[in-house]
Parts: C-alpha cells; sequence; structure tokens
C-alpha cells in the first residue's frame, strides 16, 4: 500500500514537472515568435546601431534562440528568475508587489460570483421556465455576452462619475497613499493591521467596482452552469422517487440534487478563481489596477521574456496548485474516489 | 441569526460603504498628474527613451541651462548663471551659480557637471545618442569636458560645429542632467558608476526628489527641501498611471486628478465644453509624414514622388485626424525655429497628381502598401491617405502593426509606402530636424544608419548632405539662417522621400483652477510653477 501510494505521488509529481517544462518551452517559443523587440524597447527609435549592439549583448539578446532559453532555465534552477525589463528589478519582487492586488480583487470577485452564482442557479433549474428562470439566464447571458472592459467603463460612469458612490481607478485615493505600511501587500490587511480604518474603507470603496464586474462576469458562468448541473440531477429518477416518498421539496434540492453537484461545482469554481488569478488585464486597465495581469501583458508586449516566464511557471502553479485542491475536496464530497 | 437580521446587517454594512466621505478634490498641496507609464524603463537620465520619463525626470534633474518653453529660439540659466561662447567657436565655458544643492545636500560643483557628461558618454547609453552625433566619444570626453575650478565648466567641441547646438543639448533632460556624483558613486555597483541604483533612485538639484516608483502604478516626487530656487508651491507630485484615455477623462471630470497628460483627442474634445477643464496646446518635437522606400523603382522617380506629395489631404488630415497633435506643417523644419520657413502650402490636387504620374509613365496609377502602426492617430491618418491616393490611381493597401513591426520594416528597408512619426526636433535646432529627416551620410545597406530616416528611406544626395554640414558650421547668423531657408528651398525643388503633413504638437487637459502650467515642448513640462487657487 505504501509503495502504492508513492509510486501515486511520483506519478503526480512527473506530470507536474513535465506540465511546467512544457508550459515554459511554449511560451518562450511564441514569446520569441512575436515581433517585439526588447532591445529596442531599452534603447528607443532613435539610437543607433552600435548601442543597439552594446544593449543586446548586456541582455543576452544577441545569443541564439536556445540558448537563451537554457540560460534562463539554468538560472531558474540556480533560484534566479532573472531581472525584469521594464521595471530593473528582480521578476520575484515584481511579483510579490503585483501579486497581492490581483489576489484580493480575484477574491472578492469569486466571492460574489460564486457567492451569487450558485444560488441563482439553483434558483433557475428549480424554476425551470419560470419567470424567474427567464429573468435569470437574461442576466447572466447578458454578464457573459459583454465585453468586461465596456462594463467597466460604464460602471465607472454610472457608479464613480454620476453617482459618486464609489471610488475611481487605482487601489486607494491619493492622499492615502503611503499612510500605511505595506506588511502584506494586501492593502486590506495592511489598513487593518496598522488600525487605519479611513484607509481601509478608501481601499474597499475602490475595490467594490471592479471586483463585482469581473464577479459579475464569473456569476454568469457559474449561474448557467449550476444551472445545467442542477437540471440533469433533477431530472434523474432518484428525485422523483424521493419526492414520491414523501420528502419535501427543499429536503430534496439541498440533501440530493445539491450534494451531487458538489464536486462538480468545485471544479468550475476552482476553475473561475484561477482564470481571476491570472489577472484581468482589461479591467486592471480600465481602472488602473496595479495587478499581475497588467504585468504580464506589459511585459509580454516589449519582449521580456525573464518576467514573461516567470509569470507563465506562477500561472502554471496556480492552476496544478487549485486542481490539486479540488482533487482533495473531491474526496471529501464524493465517497466513491476515497 | 434570522433572515431578517441578516437582511438589516447588510443594509447597515451597504450604508456604511456608501456614507464613506468621497472627496472632489486633490489636497491643497499635492498635484496629481495622471498619464500612461507604459514606456517608463528606468529613471536614469543617461538611459532613458520615452517623452513619459522625460515628464518626470524633467522635474528631479537640473540642467546647466534650460530651453525656454515659449521663445523657443531661447536659452536661459539653470544651474549655469551664464555661459560664454570662445571667438573661435571652439569651446563653451559656463559658470555655475552659487549656493546650489543636490537633494543630499552636498553642493552643485563643476566637478559634478563633468562627471555626469563623461558619464553619459562612457555607460554610452540611449541618451548618448545626442552627443555622440556632434563627434563626442567616451575616448574624447577627459579632454572634451574640463572643470578648471570649482565653478567653471570647459566643453571643447571635438569638431567644428555650432556652439548653439550643444548649449542647447545641454538643456534637455537626458543628455544634459546634471547628477550629485557623491550619492550616485555610493551605489557604484562593479563599476557601473550607480546605473542599477539610478534606475529607481535618484540625485539631482531639481525642485523635487524621487520618492518612490512603483512600475506601472505610480511616481511619487516629494519637494526638495534643498532646492536652491523658488520653493514650488506643491509638496508633492503624485503621478499616476492611468493607461485608458477614458480613465483619465472622468478623473478629471471629477477633480481626482489635476493633470491629464495623455488624453485622445476624443476625449480632450469633449472636454472643451467642461467649464472646470482647461486645454493647453504646445509645440512637440518631430513631424507626422508620408514616407517612400527609394529602394523601390517606382520611387526613384522624382515624377511619382511628386504627385504624391499632391495626393495628400494636408488641410483635411489636420482638421479630422491630427487636431490635438498635430499642425499642418509641409516643410522638413518645425515652425518657430530659427531659420524655419513659412508652409509651401501644398495642397490635394489630384489632377496635377494624375499629370505627374502620367509624365512619370504611370498613366493609370499603380499597387503599392501603405504601412501604419496599428494606432490613433496613424491609423486614421493612412486611411486618409489611402483615399485621396486612390483618387489619383494608386491603389495603396493599408499593412499595420505594432511599433517594432512598422518602423522594423523601415529599419530593415523593406517598404513601399509608410505613414509615420519622427524627425528629430527635441533641440530647437534647424539641424535636429535635418539630421533625423533628410541628412544620409552613407547609403549602403551594411552602414545600417537606423537612427538617420534618410537611410531608412534610402535617400541619398550629396548635395543637401553638404549643406546641412556646412549650414551647422557657419559662424555667421544671419548667413547660417539664409543657408537653412536655402535648404529647404531646395528640399522642396527635389521632392526627397519623406514629405511631412504636420508637426508634432502636445496638449494636455487641467482643472481650471490649476495656475502657471507652462507646457514646455516634448514633455519636459516644470512643475515647480504650478499654484491651486481655491
Amino acid at each position: 500500500m505504501k509503495s502504492e501510494s508513492f509510486t501515486a505521488f511520483g506519478r503526480q509529481a512527473g506530470t507536474i514537472f513535465v506540465t511546467l517544462v512544457g508550459l515554459l518551452i511554449l511560451t518562450f517559443c511564441i514569446g520569441r515568435m512575436m515581433p517585439v523587440d526588447p532591445v529596442r524597447a531599452i534603447i528607443g527609435e532613435e539610437a543607433d546601431q552600435a548601442t543597439y549592439q552594446m544593449v543586446a549583448e548586456r541582455i543576452g539578446a544577441n545569443l541564439p534562440i536556445y540558448q537563451q532559453f537554457f540560460r534562463y532555465v539554468s538560472d531558474l534552477l540556480h533560484g534566479d528568475f532573472g531581472t525584469s525589463i521594464r521595471t530593473g528589478q528582480p521578476v520575484i519582487n515584481d511579483i510579490l508587489h503585483v501579486m497581492p492586488a490581483t489576489i484580493e480583487l480575484a477574491t472578492f470577485a469569486i466571492l460574489f460570483g460564486a457567492g451569487l452564482g450558485i444560488p441563482l442557479g439553483i434558483l433557475a433549474a428549480v424554476k425551470r421556465n419560470k419567470p424567474i428562470d427567464h429573468v435569470i439566464r437574461f442576466l447572466t447571458l447578458i454578464g457573459h455576452s459583454m465585453p468586461i472592459f465596456w462594463t467597466g467603463m460604464i460602471g465607472l460612469i454610472i457608479f464613480y462619475a454620476v453617482l459618486d458612490l464609489v471610488g475611481g481607478g487605482g487601489r486607494m485615493s491619493d492622499f492615502y497613499i503611503g499612510l500605511v505600511p505595506e506588511t502584506t501587500g494586501f492593502l486590506l490587511i495592511d489598513s487593518l493591521i496598522a488600525g487605519d480604518w479611513e484607509v481601509f474603507w478608501d481601499a474597499v470603496n475602490h475595490l467594490l467596482l471592479p471586483a463585482s464586474i469581473l464577479g459579475y462576469s464569473s456569476m454568469a458562468y457559474i449561474t448557467r452552469m449550476t444551472r445545467s448541473f442542477m437540471l440533469d440531477q433533477l431530472n434523474q429518477e432518484y428525485i422523483t422517487t424521493a419526492r414520491v416518498k414523501g420528502l419535501s421539496k427543499n429536503r430534496t434540492i439541498w440533501h440530493h440534487a445539491f450534494a451531487n453537484i458538489r464536486v462538480q461545482l468545485v471544479t468550475i469554481v476552482a476553475l473561475a478563481y484561477g482564470s481571476l488569478l491570472e489577472g484581468a488585464v482589461l479591467i486592471e486597465t480600465v481602472f488602473s489596477w496595479p495587478g499581475f495581469g497588467q504585468y504580464i501583458t506589459n511585459n509580454m508586449l516589449i519582449g521580456d521574456m525573464n518576467a514573461v516566464m516567470t509569470c507563465v511557471l506562477l500561472v502554471g502553479i496556480i492552476f496544478i496548485a487549485l486542481n490539486l485542491l479540488s482533487d482533495a475536496l473531491y474526496k471529501i464530497f464524493d465517497p466513491r474516489t476515497r | 441569526m434570522k433572515p431578517s437580521a441578516k437582511l438589516l446587517g447588510a443594509a447597515l454594512f451597504a450604508s456604511t460603504l456608501l456614507s464613506q466621505p468621497v472627496y472632489a478634490e486633490t489636497p491643497p498641496t499635492m498635484l496629481v498628474v495622471g498619464f500612461s507609464m507604459n514606456n517608463i524603463l528606468t529613471l536614469d537620465p543617461a538611459a532613458i527613451t520615452g517623452k513619459e520619463t522625460v515628464q518626470v525626470l524633467a522635474n528631479i534633474y537640473d540642467n546647466l541651462v534650460s530651453l525656454n518653453p515659449v521663445d523657443r529660439a531661447k536659452v536661459d540659466p539653470q544651474l549655469a548663471e551664464s555661459w560664454t561662447i570662445a571667438d573661435d567657436n571652439g569651446s563653451i565655458t559656463f559658470k555655475l551659480r552659487e549656493g546650489a544643492k543636490f537633494a543630499s545636500g552636498n553642493p552643485v560643483t563643476s566637478e559634478d557637471v563633468v562627471w555626469s557628461l563623461k558619464r553619459l558618454m562612457k555607460l554610452n547609453l540611449a541618451q548618448a545618442s545626442f552627443l555622440k552625433t556632434h563627434g563626442f566619444t567616451a575616448a574624447n570626453a577627459d579632454a572634451s569636458f574640463t572643470a578648471p575650478d570649482a565653478q567653471t565648466i570647459v566643453v571643447t567641441l571635438p569638431k567644428k560645429l555650432d556652439p548653439q547646438i550643444i548649449v542647447q543639448t545641454l538643456g534637455i533632460v537626458g543628455p544634459g542632467s546634471i547628477l550629485d556624483m557623491k550619492t550616485v558613486m555610493e551605489h557604484d555597483k562593479n563599476g557601473d558608476q550607480g546605473a542599477a541604483w539610478l534606475t529607481n533612485k535618484s540625485a539631482g538639484s531639481g525642485p523635487f526628489t524621487l520618492g518612490q516608483w512603483a512600475s506601472n502604478e505610480r511616481v511619487i516626487l516629494d519637494q526638495n527641501p534643498e532646492y536652491w530656487g523658488e520653493k514650488p508651491a506643491m509638496k508633492r507630485i503624485m503621478m499616476r498611471h492611468l493607461a485608458e484615455s477614458q480613465s483619465q477623462r472622468l478623473m478629471l471630470e471629477k477633480g481626482d486628478i489635476d493633470i491629464a497628460f495623455s488624453m485622445s483627442a476624443a476625449d480632450l474634445k469633449a472636454l472643451e465644453k467642461d467649464e472646470n477643464v482647461e486645454i493647453q496646446t504646445n509645440g512637440g518635437s518631430g513631424f507626422y509624414y508620408l514616407a517612400v522606400s527609394m529602394k523601390d523603382e517606382k520611387f526613384q522617380n522624382p515624377k511619382v514622388r511628386e504627385a504624391l506629395r499632391y495626393l495628400i489631404d494636408y488641410q483635411g488630415l489636420n482638421d479630422s485626424v491630427l487636431p490635438y497633435f498635430g499642425r499642418l506643417r509641409d516643410r522638413p523644419i518645425a515652425s518657430g525655429i530659427f531659420g524655419s520657413l513659412p508652409n509651401a502650402g501644398y495642397k490635394l490636387d489630384v489632377e496635377k497628381a494624375k499629370k505627374l504620374l502620367a509624365e512619370g509613365g504611370f498613366p493609370n496609377g499603380f499597387s503599392t502598401t501603405l504601412r501604419a502602426i496599428s494606432d490613433v492617430p496613424f491609423m486614421s491618418a493612412a486611411t486618409a491617405i489611402q483615399a485621396t491616393l486612390a483618387q489619383g490611381g494608386i491603389k495603396a493597401e493599408i499593412i499595420t502593426g505594432t511599433g517594432d513591426q512598422i518602423y522594423g520594416a523601415m529599419r530593415e528597408r523593406k517598404y513601399e509606402l509608410l505613414v509615420g512619426r519622427g524627425g528629430g526636433g527635441q533641440l530647437p535646432h534647424p539641424d535636429s530636424n535635418l539630421r533625423a529627416t533628410v541628412y544620409n551620410p552613407d547609403n549602403a545597406d551594411a552602414a545600417k544608419l537606423t537612427n538617420f530616416q534618410g537611410w531608412r528611406t534610402s535617400f541619398y544626395d550629396e548635395k543637401i548632405n553638404k549643406m546641412i554640414d556646412d549650414a551647422l558650421i557657419e559662424g555667421n547668423k544671419d548667413k547660417q539662417i539664409t543657408d537653412y531657408e536655402a535648404i529647404q528651398t531646395y528640399y522642396a525643388d527635389m521632392v526627397p522621400a519623406l514629405q511631412p503633413f504636420s508637426e508634432v504638437v502636445d496638449s494636455v487637459g487641467f482643472r481650471a483652477d490649476i495656475k502657471g502650467l507652462q507646457l514646455n515642448p516634448s514633455w519636459s513640462t516644470q512643475l515647480r510653477t504650478v499654484t491651486k487657487e481655491r
């Protein structure tokens, strides 16, 4: 038994390793095939050829592509994630700086998305083809099909510019910047540690709108999936049997149908959270949110491969971790997988 | 908890949120400026490339002299109190003002100035090209920049040229920025002369110092307590990365930012009606142009190039596509610079163009490609030009791409027609425009003189090269002006490969209660003069 689980662990570790290496190779190839020139980004449009050569040598852009790749990987194995061309800082420091902003946004968005999406999905399934179902489906259709940068802009115009209910772009108002020491990088937590409620509320004020808009978009997805999972269950014979046996409608829905879709729900919520953690570059741009999405996109645009590769590696690790987590949750919810 | 209690809780929570004060104004001693900071890669004055970085550093570093933002022919004293040019035009002697200090408290001495200039040449980073163009090198830097005493700096010109252009070069952010030698050298790492440290730190003597740079988030400038000049009214300048023009506009309308630096023409136009917002426009650097590649046989024919000249709707383009960002200009020297002639007055003239095409052997026109960056205003300009070319029988297929793709093709000399922006002009000297747009010392492919648009268009004319070189060393000012006028006339007659249709201008929007804002050309606006009247 012991050796069996050891083999299983080894197989899993092997899969993870191969996935990550494949991811790195693919990212590097795509990044290098893109028509962007990191040297030009550094020296500017009007510099001469001698400057070009000098900078290319300094950042290693003059080496053959495979050598650049091996250089990156060998540095990586030595624990060096490289330095970003864009910021001049070690990539790992940059990520530690931008990631908390994204995690805050993504966590609030997923709480919003799952917190509303799952009940609405269940409601829609139970009240199938009733008016409430149509309303919910219409709302989710809109949430799913509207471009998010547009929703973001309209949200800003209505809730920030006209109604004055929330803050504008950025994580907090300008006059609060620098008041709270950066302990964790999570502004909400840092302001609580410092006991500064004004900063805390200001940060919440700035977080509400982008998080709700992101959350609305994942809610649309989660609602539709929940509805379809629930309908699958509600059409099964065991539900009819339960009702015939005299079980109340509520009990049937929650104890039978819902209990059976928990596993699937965990998977889709985890995946939705994962894609939120990748950073939502459009929402981050519209709301000037200094997060991971903008960081990776801007570095991609100038061909800053050290930063891009490390970011992609991180995204890969996040997804693998979330997958492992949802696998673990399966075991709790579904006795058959134990 | 009962459902009703939960609801009550939620309502309470919501009301706390909504009752939070939302400030409609920025604090009285803090100026909040918004622009896109995507292109800020370093804050080392020797290594910077984009105009956004210039906007930051213009407020941190002083130069020996500063370029007057209004009268572009004028150079004002800054760290140098005065300067004299030797009778033989071979050297310039600067006298430093007494009592100027760096933010560290160290006095500004001639040693700092000379060290800053030598550092620029020896590190040979992006900004060194401004001086390399005029013969300064890492090798001759020691001889070129000397400090006979603590208050005197002598710049010896490595070759014969107009000393005024060097004085002006020392007035621009980057090549002319003066660094605190002691502070920088305390952070020297393996002989990099502080390059790594200066990426996100500052060591200047300007009105502000760098408080914080968080990439793609913000730059904070704090008042420099040691500043030698009049204290700025603002204690802090908060520069915010706002990539979206519409976000800048919303925040400016609301009063959450005071100045928006990179708004689109559409947003600027929408703000014209807002009485709380004002818009200011001032000269920028370079031109919007239509370029041909002389590698293409068709365009080697001057009749064809001349036909293209009459297939551009100059007025229409400037009125509809380039408001706020361009001003009609059809000569290769920016208006307002000494020696510049009034516009030649080219107009869209389809009949004349057709006649020229017929004379050039293309009575039925031809098909070609037109490259432009997939961004406003380039795409709109290219589309408009495509339409007017079609009137003359030229079918131009538009190819779009990123800056790297479009200018990359130009640097490779592999294109036919191209709508672009460039052409020097950072210095208010005609040579700055001419050298970037038409000068080409060596037309060989192998020369790879990609920094000259002349080379990129494969345009080579020995006579105009010589005229440009001669005008730069002409010691008699009046004669020099006549020389530059002659170059423009000759340029018009021989129809070179690059036809400007607009000169670059910059426009910013700001709250009406912001006073004393004077936009400087090329994003080097000094914010120390700004006050708030509230």
